[in-house]
Parts: C-alpha cells; sequence; structure tokens
C-alpha cells in the first residue's frame, strides 16, 4: 500500500471512529460553539456558513451552534458582537480576524479563559509569534486569492484571450478589512511582475456611490484596462460603469476586464454570461463546518492542528462555471440562485 | 445684486463659484469634459432629491436621519414587487411605503414630542433592517422586460444624451421652489422654523406642517431610490447606506440652518452638486478615495461658519 493510500485510509478510519463516537456519545456534556460572522445577512455567502452549521449540528446532536453576525461592515461593531458572545461563555469561537488590533484584545481574554478559538475566513496576517493564539485557521488565503487570480488573468493575456494589463484598479468597499487589502496585494503582486500599475480604490457599499467613484476613477484614469472588484456582488456595478462608459467590459481581447470573488450566483453567472473573466472559491462550506470541527475534537479530545488549512482558492472561469453554478444551486435553491444573479 | 446676497442660497452659490474656479485652475482639461460633467450631474440629480426633502425638514427646525434607509426601501420595494405589480403598480407601492414611512416618523415626533433625531435614528435602523430580512441578504433582479418598460426609460434614460434624472430634478426643484416662496405653505414651512411660538399665535398648525415636511423628505427619498434603480438596476441591500449624512451635508453646505427657518431647494441642490463634485476631483487628483469624507468634514463645517455670518450680516437671528 503507498503511501497515499495508507494516509487516505487512516484518515477515513479517523472520521469514521471520531463521527462514531459523536453519535455515542449523544447524551454526553453538551457544547456551544458560537460562529461570530462579518458575513451578515446582507451577504448571500451567509447561506455557505449557515447550512454547513445545520449540517454540524446533524452530525453532532449534543453541540449547538449559533451564528451572529454584523451587516454593517463595521469592525467595531464586530468587536462589539465578539465581546457580547464571549460574555456568554461558550465552549469555542469561530471568528474571522477582520482586524488583528481591534480583535486582540477580546480574543486573548477568551483564550486566557479556556475558551477555544478558531480563525476562519480571515487569519491573523501577522508573523506567528505575534499573531493572536488562536488554534487555527480554517479558510482562504486572501492574498493568495488575489496573486493566483491575477496569475489567472496573466496566463490568458499572454494567450492573446484578454488584453496585457497596463493598470489595474482594486475596487474594495471596505477601508479597514484586512482580507480585502490581502486580496488587493496579492492582485498588486502579481500585476507588477508583468509592468502593470495597480491602484487600490475605495468604493463604500453603497451602490450609487461606489459607481460614481469608480467612474470618477475611470474618467481620471484612462488607461486603466482591468477592474478587480474584491466582493461578488459589486462585479454588477463594475461592469454597469465600464459599459456605461463605452469601454467594452465583456471578456475579449480588447476593452476593459474584470475579475471578481467569491462563488455566489452573481459571481458564477458574470462568468457565465462572458461580462466577467474568472472567479474563484475559497471554499465557504467547509469554512463554517471545518472550525465547528476542530472546536469539538479540540474540547472532547484535546487535538489541536498544527497548521493553518487552507480550504481556497479555487480559481472559477468559463470552463467549470457550469459544475459551480449545479452546486451553489444545491446550496441556494434554484429560486434564490436565479432571483440573486443581478446581472 | 442685493436680492441675490439676500437670496438663502446665497452661500451655496458662492461655494460653487469658487469650487469651479479652482477646478478649473487645477485640472481644467479633467474637469471640462462631458464625461466629468455627466458623471458628476447624474450623481448630483440623486442625492439633491434626498437633500432637497431633508432642506424642507431642516427648515422647520427638525432632522431626519432615515433618508437612506428610505431610499433603500423604496428602492428595494420597487425592484421585488415588480414581478408581482408591474413597473407602475410596484412604482406607486414603493412610494406609499416611503410616504409612510416619513408620516410614522413625523407622528412619534409631533405628536409624541420626540426628538427627531431619536426617532429617525430608530427609523434609520428599522428601515435598514426591514431591507435584510425583506430581501434575505440579496436584493431580487430586475428583469430585462422591466428594464426596457417606458416608465422605466422615463425615469432612468436618457433625453438628447442627458440622463432623465437630472430633467426630474430640474422639475421637482422648480415645482419645490415655488411652494416654498409663493404660496401659504412655503410661508408657514418656513414660520415654523423660524419660531413655532409666533407661527403658531398667527393661527399655523405646526404640527401638520412637520408631518408634510416629514412625508415629502420621505417621498422624495424612496423617488430618488427608484430613479437610481430606473437608470443602473444592478444593486444591493446597502442602496442607501451613509446617504442620510451627504444629504445632510448637502442640504447645511447649500444654506440650510439647523435652527431652522432658513434655508433653500437651490441651495440643497447646489450643496450636493458641491459634495459630488469634491469626490470626483479628489479622485481625479489622485487622493486616496476615504479622503473625501475628511473633505466634506472641512466643507460642512466652513459652509456652517460661512452660512451663519452670512445670516448674521443679513441681520437674522442665529
Amino acid at each position: 500500500m503507498n503511501f497515499k493510500k495508507s494516509m487516505l485510509l487512516s484518515a477515513l478510519l479517523a472520521a469514521t471512529a471520531l463521527g462514531g463516537a459523536a453519535h455515542a456519545q449523544d447524551s454526553e456534556k453538551p457544547y456551544r460553539f458560537v460562529m461570530v460572522s462579518h458575513i451578515g445577512s446582507n451577504d448571500p455567502n451567509m447561506n455557505w456558513l449557515t447550512t454547513s452549521l445545520k449540517e454540524f449540528e446533524e452530525k453532532y446532536p449534543n453541540v449547538k451552534t449559533e451564528y451572529i453576525s454584523t451587516n454593517n461592515y463595521s469592525v467595531q461593531e464586530h468587536v462589539r458582537l465578539l465581546e457580547q458572545a464571549i460574555a456568554t461563555n461558550p465552549d469555542g469561537i469561530a471568528v474571522p480576524i477582520v482586524s488583528s488590533d481591534a480583535f486582540e484584545g477580546p480574543l486573548r481574554k477568551a483564550i486566557d479563559a479556556g475558551i477555544p478559538v478558531v480563525a476562519f475566513n480571515i487569519p491573523d496576517g501577522r508573523p506567528e509569534g505575534e499573531r493572536i493564539p488562536y488554534l487555527t485557521y480554517v479558510g482562504g488565503d486572501e492574498y493568495l486569492t488575489g496573486k493566483k487570480l491575477g496569475e489567472y488573468a496573466l496566463a490568458k493575456a499572454e494567450a492573446g484571450e484578454i488584453p496585457k494589463p497596463t493598470h489595474v484598479v482594486c475596487a474594495s468597499h471596505d477601508s479597514a478589512h484586512q482580507g480585502l487589502k490581502a486580496r488587493c496585494a496579492g492582485m498588486k503582486d502579481a500585476m507588477e511582475k508583468a509592468g502593470a500599475k495597480l491602484d487600490e480604490l475605495f468604493i463604500g457599499a453603497e451602490p450609487a456611490t461606489a459607481r460614481n467613484t469608480l467612474q470618477s476613477f475611470l474618467q481620471a484614469n484612462p488607461d486603466t484596462n482591468y477592474i478587480f472588484t474584491v466582493a461578488g456582488w459589486s462585479s454588477p456595478w463594475a461592469w454597469g460603469v465600464a459599459n456605461e462608459m463605452k469601454l467594452d467590459p465583456d471578456v475579449d481581447d480588447k476593452g476593459m476586464t474584470i475579475l471578481t470573488v467569491d462563488e455566489g450566483p452573481v459571481s458564477i453567472e458574470g462568468v457565465k454570461a462572458g461580462h466577467v473573466l474568472a472567479t474563484n472559491s475559497q471554499g465557504f462550506w467547509l469554512q463554517g463546518y471545518a472550525p465547528m470541527e476542530w472546536l469539538y475534537w479540540n474540547k472532547k479530545f484535546g487535538y489541536a492542528p498544527q497548521s493553518d488549512i487552507l480550504t481556497g482558492p479555487i480559481i472559477i472561469n468559463k470552463d467549470n462555471a457550469d459544475q459551480w453554478a449545479t452546486q451553489v444551486r444545491g446550496v441556494f435553491g434554484d429560486k434564490a440562485y436565479d432571483e440573486q444573479n443581478t446581472w | 445684486m442685493k436680492q441675490l446676497i439676500q437670496s438663502q442660497g446665497f452661500g451655496a452659490i458662492v461655494g460653487v463659484a469658487v469650487m469651479l474656479a479652482v477646478f478649473t485652475v487645477i485640472d481644467f482639461s479633467g474637469w471640462w469634459t462631458v464625461q466629468t460633467v455627466s458623471n458628476v450631474t447624474q450623481f448630483t440629480a440623486i442625492l439633491a432629491f434626498v437633500a432637497m426633502g431633508q432642506a424642507l425638514v431642516i427648515m422647520t427646525k427638525e432632522i431626519d436621519l432615515s433618508v437612506g434607509s428610505v431610499y433603500g426601501l423604496a428602492g428595494v420595494a420597487f425592484i421585488t414587487m415588480e414581478p408581482t405589480l408591474g413597473v407602475p403598480g410596484s412604482l406607486v407601492l414603493a412610494l406609499i411605503i416611503a410616504a409612510f414611512a416619513g408620516f410614522l416618523q413625523a407622528v412619534a415626533v409631533v405628536k409624541g414630542q420626540l426628538p427627531s433625531m431619536i426617532v429617525t435614528l430608530g427609523g434609520l435602523f428599522a428601515a435598514r433592517g426591514i431591507i435584510y430580512v425583506w430581501t434575505g441578504g440579496s436584493v431580487h433582479n430586475f428583469s430585462p422586460a422591466a428594464r426596457s418598460h417606458p416608465l422605466t426609460r422615463l425615469l432612468g434614460g436618457e433625453l438628447f444624451g442627458i440622463d432623465a434624472a437630472i430633467f426630474w430634478l430640474v422639475a421637482v426643484g422648480a415645482i419645490l421652489s415655488l411652494v416654498l416662496w409663493a404660496t401659504p405653505f412655503g410661508n408657514r414651512l418656513l414660520a415654523t422654523g423660524g419660531s413655532r411660538e409666533s407661527a403658531e399665535s398667527r393661527g399655523v398648525r405646526t404640527d401638520r406642517i412637520k408631518i408634510a415636511a416629514f412625508v415629502l423628505c420621505s417621498l422624495l427619498a424612496g423617488f430618488a431610490g427608484i430613479l437610481t434603480l430606473c437608470n443602473q438596476p444592478q444593486t444591493h441591500v446597502t442602496l442607501g447606506e451613509n446617504m442620510e449624512l451627504e444629504a445632510i451635508s448637502a442640504a447645511v453646505i447649500g444654506g440650510c440652518l439647523l435652527s431652522g427657518g432658513r434655508g433653500s431647494i437651490l441651495g440643497a441642490i447646489l450643496g450636493a452638486l458641491i459634495v459630488v463634485s469634491f469626490r470626483y476631483e479628489l479622485i481625479a487628483l489622485g487622493a486616496p478615495s476615504s479622503w473625501y469624507i475628511t473633505f466634506v468634514g472641512v466643507v460642512l463645517i466652513v459652509a456652517v461658519i460661512f452660512n451663519q455670518k452670512l445670516a448674521r450680516f443679513l441681520g437674522h437671528s442665529v
């Protein structure tokens, strides 16, 4: 038996044993894990996380999961929610480290009090010795998201399928969000290697204001030929502005090229319609399920992973968009999927 | 000339003149292009609708912090109900919802004797919450048939290459100015804000005037939301977020005094023009776009000082 097969078998056995143990201990001490998220009901990606928590609860009936979130992209509001969650003394917390500075105090206090913490979606970006001592990080790598998407675009440009980048604008709706900044930084590093310039632009989350801001930027910087929107839902705004300015924003070998993120209906349908070159998946479902499992295993058996657990990025392009659409329809449902396609 | 100086939008006229002169000097080729003017005026029109309503409320010595959320709620109602009611039906329903939001808040302020800042802050959160619950986090799409409906084109299309919103702004702005300066209602509205006791002693039903101002304010905000969606139906639940702050800034920059009784529709429109123009020019000059908020703050403070000094110079007590 080769190494890969034996690893796979071991993992399978471990999962079966742990799953069985979980079922056998239904009547044992109940646990309560809280996910304090920045992905609120204003973001369709919340469905991935809430669905995965529901499935986790079905597998581990003695665990109660709670999902609480902010809706207004405010770090202060998020910290307030986190402090409220800690005050309820849960058995574990999963939280995105939207701001290391702002989250450090409350999270260190929670960890000192014996509450295990798993970071999800956004890690503490500082070196290992300096970062908040959470159990592990489960999620995509925001920097790699930008970098891989940039490298994918450069490969397509090299092949002559899209224009070569000259000036890229990274349009962000939250100027304090470290994850979004990391996405822009990844894209910047990829693009600068190819000699293209990248500017980060704070467009805000309000549609009309965002369009106005982006339009102003494009008018003042006519050499811009790539727009990278760091949220899937803002990609139609970017396309709309470029289209109104007659910049030929559809995917072809001329005009403007648009890249976005996320595996939501808007992003995938944008790729399928030829409006967006590519988007990415960061394994959202896993980002809900895996932190809960690690919190459970940590509480129950004392297990602690020794490295971060990366769930993405995976590039979604016109070749695999249909397959992703089928998968996402399974999570959102056909009606919601179609309604959320705002193209 | 004396009449111009005494007009309540004089501060804003000076502000716009100074702003245009400065932008012309520092960025002539970038500022005076068809695209720039079109971009700035299009978004000015949207903000100006919200600012005009805000100005009416401020003139009555109240404030409405809920306009951004009402703008969003009306927009979401318009786009969500369209498959059931059609474009005209959903438009009417969206305006009714906006007017009702204004009416409810006005009644709480007037009959409940509550501070408008608190009531409308509650309205801001309540309306935004309704948007989240109603949409489940994602605003529905606007069907191709709805996008090409004549009413949608009338509100969001173009005429002679100019956005319809600008024509609507000119028409509604002219009507409101006329109402404010040439009708008993306008006179009573300014009197209510200027000195409520004095107005009441002369038989003015100040409670009714305030209710009318709040309803008008919400209606204008709702109409602005609908105009935005008719022009660009790609939207999100954040529609109108923080717009109340820009609208209040525009109204105050345009000459409205928070002490009530003073302000103008033209001033609110010019205030909106200043706010939007600053955003464009800062980005054009390469400043980080987040600097815009700082500049709006500075302009706001300068405008308040200028408008107060101007009012005192003209013999008004502020």
